[in-house]
């Protein structure tokens, strides 16, 4: 029995799909209703938060997992990547009022205590860290694009898929900070004890993503 | 206020219990096999595990400084404090030195990890020369845990210098990149740096299979029909072949991508799983250049287990916990010779003095027992254990 996590939520259908074009048994999985775990032949599916995923094929509950690259990234859990799926493609973005661009543009001195709203601190420390300036984090778990109108940030570090939100509430792209995609994930013992049979699926896996790849 | 300072831990009650029953066990059969206890500083000087460490490693070190302004790290890894050791107590002459420990290790934790404090206890086999250093430890490693109840786990091997000589041909940066990308599990980012790499075909084809070499032992054959004549891979299959000779072949497990967190590894390394668990219990390797760099001779293998994890999957874990013996009306002199009687068997207890049954019963369960007798009548119940780990 192989056990893999999907992520509920906006990537879940693109995992689903995935697995249904890999021709995996997967009976139940297109319509789940309240169901959190599913299982089909050789195959279990958990379906978990997004931000628990990481978690599941750390501690080795799943072999496999989808995973967007944002979670992957915050979570810094031991596992190991297999492939970028290419689906879910979004950026991970700095935005903020227009007037705060010039500051991002020059030394990192005019970025020191700048109040960053985020629902990805360890991301946001990571950045700007790298950047050299210490800036004031503020986790947030929603409606993170209120935050400067509010007066709580100056600027957020949150992903952006089309802009469209940005721009209503009135924010700018200010700096670009990563890609990210749905990515599928194994954990380390599964690849370490497990590897033929998690290398026959994950390759079915990756051969159906390279199919509907956009 | 009682608690504890953010990422520090109490271990107590049945965890403790077994945690104490596995280091017991651990260090008697390391010890009858000549490796000598070893308590190292808690305190270690920053100068000396700098250099030594990798800079993934080095930024997760406690930094303090002591009394007399020397600046200095909490201990983050023993095998650095015991290969000193063995560079300033041992002349050449009283060399190879074994090594057996115990100890806390002090980290910034990494994911899912909170606790800044963890137990190991570990071995090391340092200025050995010839063959068998690697092979000995490992038995004794596998002999340990079965002792432990954990006859399920998988021991993964590797060699670094697989990986290593694969990219001896690539310049330096891009060859540490690669091996940072295995060590972190980011295949994407490994096959975009080979991608972007100026590396000669051969050592190219041989690095675009270093990921999907692993498995069964058959992998040494494949890889060494990949890399043809003087494919370094004799260490490995030198040790492989002792394990099989010893019955363990079914629990031995190859992959040739593994690169473990410190960097100092310079021959074949392996992690451990047990069957329950998908966190390692811990691992190790031959660390030769790390004695050199201190400047000793001669081979060094070692490895360290988290003892709390190993612990908790131990066969102690689930038995640990006492059982309650009710003195009942028995006179104290005639309940300590019957309760004596139980302990020499090897059952651990916890008298009760009590009058009262019912009061002994349910202290019993309160107290995480899993058992209770009546030393008078010599009936017992059997309770549900667990109720008595005590950790923070």
């Amino acid at each position: 029995m192989l056990t893999i996590a999907l992520p509920t939520g906006r990537v879940f259908a693109d995992a689903a799909g995935i697995i249904e074009a890999a021709g995996l048994p997967c009976r139940g999985l297109s319509s789940p209703g309240r169901k959190l775990v599913i299982e089909d032949g050789d195959f279990r599916y958990i379906l978990a938060k997004p931000s628990d995923v990481p978690l599941y094929v750390s501690y080795g509950t799943a072999d496999l997992a989808f995973a967007g690259g944002d979670v992957l990234l915050e979570s810094a859990m031991p596992l190991v990547e297999l492939f970028d799926t290419g689906k879910g493609r979004c950026r991970v973005v700095v935005a903020g009022p227009r007037s705060l661009a010039p500051r991002f543009l020059g030394h990192a001195s005019e970025l020191m205590w700048l109040k960053v709203a985020t629902k990805y601190p360890r991301i946001a420390d990571g950045h700007f860290s790298a950047r050299g300036a210490q800036v004031d984090i503020i986790h947030l778990h929603g409606s993170i694009e209120l935050a400067p109108k509010l007066g709580l940030s100056d600027c957020i570090l949150d992903i952006v898929q089309t802009g469209g939100t940005l721009k209503a509430n009135s924010l700018e792209v200010l700096e670009h900070v990563c890609d990210i995609s749905l990515r599928l994930v194994a954990s380390r013992k599964s690849t370490a004890l497990r590897w033929d049979e998690v290398q026959s699926v994950a390759k079915k896996i990756e051969e159906a993503a390279e199919e509907t790849r956009p | 206020m009682n608690r504890l300072p953010r990422g520090c831990i109490n271990v107590g009650g049945g965890l403790a219990s077994a945690m104490e029953d596995c280091r017991r066990i651990f260090l008697s059969l390391f010890e009858a096999w000549g490796y000598r206890p070893f308590l190292p500083s808690a305190l270690q000087l920053l100068e000396s595990s700098w250099e030594r460490l990798p800079p993934s490693f080095r930024s997760r070190l406690v930094a303090v400084n002591t009394p007399y302004g020397e600046p200095c790290c909490l201990r983050g890894d023993i095998t650095l404090a015991a290969v000193a050791y063995l560079a300033s107590h041992y002349s050449p002459e009283e060399r190879p030195l074994r090594i057996c420990y115990c100890d806390r290790i002090y980290m910034k934790p990494r994911p899912p990890k909170t606790s800044i404090e963890s137990f190991q206890i570990g071995a090391e086999f340092l200025g050995w020369e010839e063959t068998g250093g690697e092979a000995e430890i490992l038995a004794l490693l596998l002999s340990v845990l079965d002792s432990l109840g954990l006859g399920r786990t998988t021991i993964v091997l590797g060699d670094s210098t697989f990986l290593q000589r694969a990219v001896a041909s690539v310049d330096t940066s891009t060859a540490e990149n690669l091996a940072e990308a295995l060590r972190k599990g980011a295949l994407p980012e490994y096959y975009s740096l080979l991608e972007d790499g100026d590396i000669p075909d051969f050592y190219r084809r041989i690095l675009e299979e270093i990921p999907r070499l692993r498995g069964g032992l058959s992998v040494l054959g494949e890889a060494e029909k990949l890399w043809g004549k003087g494919a370094p891979l004799s260490p490995l299959k030198s040790m492989v072949s002792t394990l099989r000779g010893l019955g363990y072949e079914s629990r031995v497990s190859i992959d040739l991508s593994l690169v473990r967190d410190l960097g100092y590894y310079s021959g074949p390394v392996f992690d451990i799983y047990s069957g329950e668990s998908g966190r390692s219990l811990g691992g190790g390797g031959r660390y030769d250049r790390l004695l050199s760099t201190c400047g000793l001779g001669g081979r060094a293998v070692g490895f360290a287990l988290d003892l709390e994890h190993t612990a908790s999957l131990s066969r102690f874990h689930a038995t640990g916990a006492p059982v309650m013996a009710w003195a009942g009306g028995l006179e104290t002199e005639e309940a300590l010779i019957r309760a004596k009687k139980i302990t020499s068997e090897g059952t651990k207890i916890e008298m009760s003095w009590t009058v009262n049954k019912a009061a002994s019963l349910d202290a019993a369960e309160k107290r995480g027992c899993r058992a209770w007798v009546d030393l008078a009548s010599g009936s017992s119940h059997t309770l549900s254990p667990g109720k008595g780990d005590r950790s923070c």
